[in-house]
């Protein structure tokens, strides 16, 4: 579909920009906007002085089932959530301003910030899609992603009940737990 | 402190913010929402202010923001002396941050 306003096309250009700088991959450019794929790439070039990255997205839901990226993803879907509870946006500018947010408190507090806003996008589609919810821990009561089928009454988040080697690593701008 | 200390610093508690929120929620107002905890109504209504109201609102004798830590649990994170060491300082932190993010009833 070709867009006809130019308001409208300037505001997906605007998104487009955005998503650029947050390091989205130009799927997420091609599935959020209704500009062409010549027009994306070459406006991906100007913003990012660089060839998008080729090869495809990743789509494994297990990344997001591991320690550590889980409880990135989570801070960032509680995040998402909460904009979509106290206002209306459009889907996409739900996911850039929820990252925006993300990255703040991830870069504020010395870590590395584990999710691509690429991951984040997918992630939301991954809870469109019933593929992942967000189940309370038992214990703190915080919202964590999870799989579905989750039992709520048993559930005990990675922070209140971390893996046995979780944390224990030296790498620079990771979760640690001691 | 006096009371007239207390005051003139009320007083400048609240300006100050009520100044910062006004600016928050016209730069971006979702974004302002989360970081204010506030409803779309009062981000609304503060968006309005003139100085004039602004200066009004601040000078009384109460603090117009409240604390959003009204439990054992995040404040015990935030403020480190919950578990006794399991997990370090940013961990909390980031323990913390997850608790309050999922709290959007007292703002809606």
């Amino acid at each position: 579909m070709r867009v006809k306003s130019i308001l409208t096309e300037a505001r997906q250009i605007e998104r487009a920009v955005t998503l650029i700088n947050l390091g989205a991959r130009l799927q997420v450019l091609e599935s959020e906007t209704d500009l062409s794929y010549e027009r994306l790439l070459r406006l991906y070039k100007e913003v990012a002085g660089k060839s998008p990255s080729k090869g495809q997205l990743p789509f494994s839901t297990d990344w997001f089932m591991t320690w550590q990226p889980n409880i990135h993803a989570s801070l960032f879907l509680n995040i998402h959530e909460y904009l979509n509870k106290v206002s209306e946006l459009d889907e996409i500018d739900a996911v850039i301003k929820a990252y925006q947010l993300y990255q703040e408190q991830t870069t504020a507090q010395g870590l590395e910030g584990l999710l691509s806003v690429t991951r984040a996008w997918r992630l939301v589609k991954f809870v469109d899609n019933g593929m992942f919810t967000m189940t309370p821990c038992s214990k703190c009561g915080g919202h964590f992603v999870t799989h579905p089928h989750e039992i709520a009454k048993h559930y005990v988040c990675g922070l209140c009940s971390p893996p046995a080697r979780a944390g224990k690593g030296k790498a620079a701008g990771g979760i640690k737990m001691h | 402190m006096n009371t007239d200390q207390i005051l003139t610093e009320i007083r400048e508690a609240n300006l100050s913010y009520l100044m910062l929120a006004q600016s928050l929620i016209r730069s971006d107002r979702d974004q302002a929402l989360f970081r204010l905890g506030i409803s779309e109504e009062n981000a609304a209504m503060l968006a309005l202010l003139s100085p004039a109201q602004m200066m009004k609102i601040a000078s009384g004798s109460t603090l117009l923001c409240r604390f959003r830590m009204d439990d054992d649990l995040v404040w015990g994170l935030l403020a480190s002396h919950g578990k006794g060491g399991a997990a370090n300082d940013t961990t909390s932190r980031l323990h913390a941050s997850i608790l309050m993010a999922g709290r959007h009833r007292e703002a809606a």
